[in-house]
């Protein structure tokens, strides 16, 4: 009864959402309120539908029902509890309910989010989203029902793909959607404004925190799949350029630009039609990366099992939204009035550069991603399209912009002094020159792109933290003074220079890879390896048995320079009920860098063993979670509150739920 | 007709929560001009803020000051219309709660009533084990087994009960490794070893492996009445080619086999199956040469045979044994090779062909 | 470059004639500086489409296109069976066939989890000319239903492939 209680829910939810885009729309032409408050009671209703609909699909997963055939395709009952409750999204249609329901959440936050938005403003979003919500829905219950039932039902389930077994899974996607979804609310603001015809400040201060949510949320996302695939696929690889992986990028890089055009659009009133377009781009690319990894097109290890008429359905969604969305931009982003000056040389025209540079990076990863796709439709040819050619075109593109981006960090508003600018850069700069240049020296032959590229990532922190020196600290006062100082700074300037100091660390791990070194040999017990600074010695390969899989455990001592570290395992897994091999890396973290030893198959009385050096690998995340720190710090502002000056909740604060 | 009542309430909590606000909204119209004011304040504020720390120039400030005032002139201006009348707010109103009592539950009835099962209960793991009784569905028990080792697997009991249920079920691999977890886990027990060599031999396809033999030498030692070790023990021989030690071994266990055993039948077959080939009988007898050309001729008989399609595990087993044991390695590999192609299909059989070569040390030498 | 006015009083008079030239003249700056960034940016994307963009062939289009050897490739197909073949040092080599053609791919390193004899894989290497292939990464697949797209059309060119691997669920409803 629960498996079809969950469906009626999402059925009656289906319902909901039609009324959600039709009454509050109608409301907001006729200036009605009354008609557009349903927007709200429709967007909640909708939310607690769709999440009843959930919880009873995760009842049916960690109850172990059978008679639901998603549940048997993708669970098995000696799973442990915490398995079952992430094999809930480890397969499409769950992934999808999981999908609407984040949809639907954004869509009750708001709702709820009642004094900060403007009526109107929010009714129109509303029903942009409950259009969404619509299409969605049907897509779920038409082509991806996680409801079907079985009868009789099978007495054991045939298990979740084992390499999604793990903690990184049940964090990964529900990150990234929030992220991907996140940027829907955008979008509906976006189409409301634009049928409104009320474009202006207002509305991007309206849109800034939601877009500030997405973000951070979708930074984590990325984040967090990245290490997963990391630790998970026994490579060492932490990104592969894998199109489902530019599927979250391009929102990513989109939705930057976005939060950074928002900014100009809030301060001067300018930059309107950008902006809106990129709000609707955000969100289209958004809508593409769904199409890609759920249609089947490509296929990766995100494409479970695919059907055609998903694909289709999801084209015919992402060409509705799209299409949709940029023929209202064309017929009415000329009506839009001009917004107020800036010189060529101030912080909005850095802002501007900015969305230059983003955007045009962002067209090089779509092209990459898409060229073979439509090259195989038009000649039939197949081509892979890889790391080298993001490296000959994404990062010539993003070098430039992250070399300008302390500069226009302290560049003045409407004015700048770009003199001035670099001047307050070049200690920053300096520093940054000579560490890169010291590490050329000290690596005598060794890489020379990778030392420039820490320098690059050392003079994005130093400039950050330079700038922010600045602010605080002034000649002739004490701590107090600082501290004093510290607090009055707007928590927007804290978090700018967390997400730049979050990028440029990011770039310090990325470059460092150049002095990663792999080495791969067969060790029988007692034999050592050695890669870069680290030398394993295997101790034992032992048989272990897990829950639903058996394990050979290879125990390592772990030598750094001589020095002994704690030891360190690593093991090959196969799961019974598919009889699928996986791989668990044994990971140990010293420092920021990390010793990455993963098993090939036994042979010759022995087993293969390939042993990485990681130089300051962690980095690469830490750099994203300061990222996202920046975001948050941004999203709590008192800007976005004095929007509403004495009245209830802000924005920020109704938005935690979403965490 | 429960489930019926919930969905009912469901419908009718939703239609309830949409026309809520249709009775208890304002019906006047929208009025954003406050929120352009307290935008407005708070830019005004913002630019003192930036001028404070240097952010803006003392010119441009006033310039964005200016801006940010026409700003709000111009929404100020934008006011909305005066709101609707009473009464075409009421008929859409009445319009819209029509609306709303009819798509909501006509959609969820429909999409509901195309793909939904209402009259299919849950069926939960945990309800499915409790069904117990005479009728219970077997593979549910297996189940119950295997929940319960998986959270205990230092049970030798369970992996004792176990291990019988996969062999006779087929599953030779995960009987051997519930064996040898029985076996580990427990008191050593002549019955369990005999199992497991069993099962080693069932997994490698009828050839007693090395491993096989450990076992069924450990069985023998602690009971050396066990029969089903040593009729393992003597086919081994067989294997090894010494068919008249097999013969033997399988003659002293028929005779001292206890009266009642119900298994002689078999060994005395297998008895008769060893003496009656009387090929190798006669060809034992021929002198060296001869008994090599024999040999060979009745090997590359079944190579023929085989070559001709099908063929089963052991037969293959045999041919490869032959050809390795004649020291023909090259047509060994060959039938390797053709072995793994016919019995692709055969995951187990592969696995035991794949042994078989280890063992023999069947390598190809890299070209 | 100074363009921005000194402080305008509140009232929305007409704008003089010279700003208007300057908000002009401002766009124009900008849209040639994204031009610029475009255009250089279309013009990397040229340029490494030509240089860093791989092929997919099937063992039976190599041969059917005459690929030259040391040309830059993803081979797929299936393991052969009965090919792999284990040297010293982490060597291997194994043939990629689609059931027409087959070519004979050397490799060094570990291999993924799910490589298998008789099971999809792709290659990544350059090929050697005489059916022959040095492979510098051999591809993982990441589920035992899973087929490398390309795998799957190459072997349906030559008609070895039944779809139906993955998991239909039997009569869903009663």
């Amino acid at each position: 009864m629960i498996a079809e209680i969950g469906h009626y829910a999402l059925a009656l939810a289906l319902g909901v959402s039609v009324i959600q885009a039709l009454v509050p729309f109608w409301g907001v032409v006729r200036q009605d309120r009354a008609l557009a408050s349903v927007g709200s009671s429709a967007a909640l209703t909708s939310f607690g539908l769709v999440a009843l609909s959930f919880l009873a699909l995760v009842a049916s997963y960690v109850r172990s029902d059978f008679s639901v055939a998603n549940v048997v395709a993708n669970s098995h009952s000696t799973q442990p509890l915490i398995f079952k409750f992430t094999s809930v999204w480890g397969n499409h249609e769950g992934s999808m309910l999981l999908w609407v329901l984040i949809l639907t959440l954004f869509g009750a936050l708001v709702a709820l989010s009642r004094n900060s938005l403007p009526p109107r403003l929010r009714a129109g979003a509303l029903a942009v989203q409950g259009l969404v919500a619509v299409a969605f829905l049907a897509f779920v219950l038409f082509t991806s029902n996680p409801f079907q039932r079985l009868s009789p039902a099978p007495a054991e389930g045939q298990d979740l793909n084992p390499i999604l077994q793990d903690l990184g899974l049940a964090i990964h996607p529900p990150l990234l959607y929030i992220g991907y979804v996140g940027f829907s609310i955008t979008y509906a603001f976006a189409v409301a404004a634009l049928i409104d015809g009320r474009i202006d400040a207002m509305w991007a201060r309206a849109v800034r925190p939601w877009t500030l949510l997405a973000w951070i949320f979708l930074t984590l996302g990325i984040a967090m799949g990245s290490y997963w695939a990391y630790y998970e696929l026994g490579w060492g690889g932490w990104w592969f350029w894998d199109p489902v992986e530019n599927a979250s990028f391009m929102p990513w890089l989109a939705g930057t630009a976005l939060i950074h055009s928002t900014v100009v659009m809030e301060k001067r009133d300018s930059l309107k039609v950008w902006t809106i377009l990129l709000a609707i781009l955000t969100f289209s690319l958004s809508l593409l990366g769904t199409f890609i990894v759920r249609s089947g097109v490509l296929t990766s290890v995100h494409s479970f099992a695919s059907d055609p008429a998903r694909g289709v359905f999801i084209l015919l969604i992402l060409v509705f939204f799209v299409g949709g969305s940029l023929t209202l931009f064309a017929w009415r982003a000329p009506l839009l009035r001009q917004g107020g000056l800036f010189a060529p040389i101030s912080r909005e025209s850095a802002l501007v550069v900015n969305n230059v540079f983003l955007a045009t990076a962002c067209a090089t990863v779509f092209v990459g991603t898409l060229y073979p796709l439509v090259l195989e439709l038009l000649t039939g040819a197949k081509i892979s399209v890889g790391a080298p050619f993001y490296n000959a075109t994404f990062v010539p593109v993003m070098v430039p912009l992250l070399l300008i981006l302390p500069i226009g960090q302290s560049l003045a508003w409407k004015r700048g002094d770009l003199l001035g600018a670099a001047q307050r850069n070049a200690a920053a700069f300096g520093l940054a020159l000579l560490a890169a240049l010291a590490l050329i020296a000290f690596t005598q032959g060794g890489p020379v792109l990778a030392p420039l590229g820490i320098g690059l990532g050392l003079f994005l922190v130093l400039s950050a933290v330079f700038d922010l020196g600045e602010r605080i600290v002034t000649r002739a006062s004490g701590w107090r003074a600082v501290l004093s100082r510290a607090k009055g700074l707007p928590r927007s300037a804290w978090g700018t220079a967390f997400a730049h100091a979050g990028v440029g660390l990011s770039i310090i791990g990325i470059a460092a890879a150049a002095w990663s070194s792999e080495a791969i040999a067969v060790l029988k017990p007692g034999e050592r390896l050695t890669s870069g600074r680290y030398t394993v010695v295997l101790e034992s390969v032992t048989p272990r048995t897990g829950p639903n899989f058996r394990a050979e455990v290879a125990r390592f001592q772990l030598f750094f320079g001589g020095r002994e570290l704690e030891s360190i395992e690593a093991s090959k897994r196969i799961y019974t009920a598919r009889g699928m091999p996986t791989t668990e890396a044994g990971i140990r973290t010293h420092g920021l860098s990390q010793a990455y030893v993963s098993l090939g198959e036994a042979q010759d009385g022995g087993v293969a063993v390939r042993l990485y050096d990681k130089p300051l690998i962690l980095l690469i995340w830490i750099g994203a979670l300061v990222m996202a720190l920046g975001g948050g710090l941004s999203l709590t502002d008192r800007r976005f509150r004095l929007a509403a000056p004495r009245r209830a909740a802000p924005v920020a604060a109704q938005a935690q739920p979403a965490e | 007709m429960m489930l019926w009542a919930i969905l009912a309430a469901m419908t009718g909590a939703a239609i309830f929560a949409l026309l809520w606000p249709l009775s208890h909204g304002r019906t006047e119209g929208f009025a954003d001009v406050a929120d352009a004011r307290s935008l407005y304040r708070s830019q005004l504020k913002e630019i003192d803020r930036d001028l404070a720390r240097n952010l803006i120039g003392v010119g441009e400030a006033e310039a964005a000051r200016a801006e940010a005032a026409r700003r709000l002139l111009r929404a100020a201006n934008d006011e909305e219309r005066p709101a609707g009348e009473t009464e075409p707010s009421l008929r859409r109103r009445r319009a819209s709660s029509a609306l709303m009592l009819s798509v909501v539950p006509l959609f969820a009835l429909l999409v509901y009533g195309l793909y939904g099962s209402p009259d299919l209960p849950d069926q939960p793991l945990a309800a499915r084990l409790e069904k117990a009784g005479p009728h219970q569905d077997f593979a549910i028990i297996l189940a119950r087994m295997e929940a319960h080792l998986a959270a205990n697997p230092a049970d030798a009991r369970g992996w004792s009960l176990l291990a019988p249920i996969y062999l006779r079920q087929g599953r030779f691999d995960e009987a051997a490794k519930a064996f040898a977890a029985a076996v580990r886990y427990g008191k050593p027990d002549t019955d369990l070893l005999a199992g497991l060599g069993e099962a080693r031999i069932l997994e490698a396809g009828g050839v007693v492996t090395a491993d096989a033999r450990d076992a069924l030498a450990e069985a023998v030692k602690l009971d050396p009445k066990n029969a089903r070790a040593r009729y393992y023990l003597a086919i081994a021989k067989e294997q090894d080619g010494d068919g008249e030690a097999a013969v033997a071994s399988l003659q002293q266990l028929l005779a001292d086999a206890p009266p009642e055993a119900d298994w002689t039948a078999s060994v005395r077959a297998r008895i008769e199956q060893i003496q009656g080939d009387a090929g190798r009988k006669a060809v034992a007898a021929l002198p060296e040469a001869e008994r090599q050309q024999a040999i060979r001729g009745m090997v590359d008989g079944l190579a023929a045979r085989l070559a001709e399609g099908g063929g089963t595990l052991p037969e293959w087993t045999r041919l490869i044994r032959a050809r390795s044991v004649l020291g023909d390695k090259p047509a060994a590999l060959a039938a390797v090779k053709t072995a793994r192609e016919r019995l692709a299909q055969d995951a187990a059989a592969l696995a035991a062909i794949d042994a078989l070569a280890n063992e023999l040390a069947l390598k190809e030498t890299a070209p | 470059m100074s363009v921005a006015q000194p402080a305008k009083p509140l009232s929305a008079k007409p704008l003089p004639a010279k700003r208007r030239m300057t908000r002009k003249q401002h766009r124009l700056i900008l849209i040639a500086a994204a031009g610029a960034v475009l255009f250089f940016a279309a013009g990397l994307v040229l340029f490494a489409m030509r240089d860093s963009i791989v092929f997919f062939y099937g063992p039976t289009e190599i041969v059917q296109k005459g690929v030259a050897p040391g040309t830059r490739m993803r081979l797929g197909g299936l393991v052969e069976t009965g090919s792999v073949q284990r040297g010293p040092d982490q060597r291997v080599s194994f043939g990629v066939t689609d059931g027409t053609s087959s070519v004979t791919v050397s490799y060094k390193g570990l291999l993924p989890d799910l490589f298998r004899e008789g099971q999809g894989v792709v290659t990544e290497g350059v090929f050697e000319g005489a059916g022959r292939f040095r492979a510098d990464s051999v591809l993982a697949k990441h589920d035992e239903n899973y087929m490398p797209r390309e795998v799957a059309d190459a072997l349906k060119k030559q008609g070895h492939w039944e779809p139906g691997g993955a998991y239909a669920p039997p009569a869903a409803k009663p």
